[in-house]
């Protein structure tokens, strides 16, 4: 019984390719593209305040399905270019601010600031459509909410 | 001796049961005693005629084949008890080690069970969620809706919501 000898180099370059395609694959994969964060300040209250500025209506009905307030208000808005693998930082109010990280593998990951201290650090993967919201009481009958959604 | 006594004496002289000695005794007080004599005579009599109506009994098996049967179920009955006494040894083997083995493993079972069925309160926890705290003091509190449109963090602290003038004039 005789035994080819005209596919093993066939067979290593098909290997090689494999392997070509699989390291490139995996490279393309690990990079992240430049994302666009939008990032919203709201202030939910179970009292109407004229003199504020409602947030857009997809976001209000969101945080209404899961919380208790009625009116949502926009305090402040961001929008955030961020590149690969960068940070950008923005301030919310006058002491509050957001720092957002884009890494790969569409995660981003978004701290808080408050009066220059780090509250908490969230990373996880956001799609868009969907939201990352951060959120805390108030003193009053109302609560704070920063909402942060990826661009698509 | 009384009348009694002689009477039975003189029905063991008519069986056969006597001595020579007593037997001889016995003949020689019949002679002299005629009540006597008519006593032995009316019981040859009966045993004559008893002796042609008897039916002749035999026992199936000899007396020894009893006492060996009797002494076989003695014996069995001991080694019964005996047995009854000592559990088996398979049976010992089951108690002092499979039982507890079992035992043990239903616990384990029961708690790994417990531990792994979380109680269902729509509320999901995303697997590529991380979350890191500077300050042990504030409470947090995250969850995800149940379409996982919104991923949540809830903070016990409240945050300046006033804004910066100068930021304003910027914006």
């Amino acid at each position: 019984m005789s035994v080819s000898r005209d596919n093993p180099p066939m067979n290593r370059f098909t290997v090689f390719v494999a392997l070509l395609l699989f390291v490139s694959s995996g490279y393309v994969t690990a990079q992240a593209d430049p994302i666009t964060v939008q990032a919203w300040l709201v202030l939910g209250s179970s009292k109407e305040q004229k003199d504020k500025m409602e947030v857009p209506a997809d976001i209000k009905k969101k945080l209404a399905r899961v919380f208790k307030w009625m009116h949502y208000y926009q305090l402040n808005s961001k929008q955030l270019n961020i590149a690969d693998a960068t940070t950008k930082t923005t301030k919310l109010s006058k002491t509050a601010s957001i720092k957002v990280t884009n890494r790969k593998n569409c995660k981003i990951a978004v701290s808080l600031y408050s009066k220059g201290k780090m509250l908490v650090q969230k990373t996880q993967t956001l799609r868009p459509g969907s939201y990352m919201v951060l959120a805390g009481n108030t003193g009053t009958d109302s609560a704070w909410f920063i909402v942060l959604s990826k661009d698509k | 001796m009384n009348e009694n006594e002689t009477q039975l004496k003189i029905q063991a002289l008519v069986d056969g049961e006597l001595t020579g000695r007593e037997a001889e005794e016995l003949r020689a007080r019949l002679e002299s005693d005629g009540g006597l004599r008519a006593l032995h005579a009316r019981l040859t009599a009966v045993r004559g005629l008893m002796a042609g109506a008897e039916l002749p009994r035999t026992l199936p098996e000899s007396g020894d084949f009893h006492w060996s049967q009797i002494s076989k179920a003695i014996g069995h009955g001991e080694r019964e008890a005996r047995r009854l006494a000592k559990p088996a040894l398979g049976a010992n083997w089951l108690l002092r080690w499979v039982m507890p083995l079992a035992g043990v493993a239903c616990l384990v079972l029961v708690l790994s069970r417990q531990q792994t069925t979380m109680p269902d309160l729509n509320i999901l926890l995303g697997g590529d969620h991380e979350l890191e705290l500077t300050d042990d003091e504030i409470d947090v509190m995250t969850f995800n809706t149940g379409d996982d449109a919104i991923s949540i963090v809830w903070l016990d602290y409240s945050i300046d919501l006033q804004q910066d003038s100068l930021q304003l004039w910027l914006d």
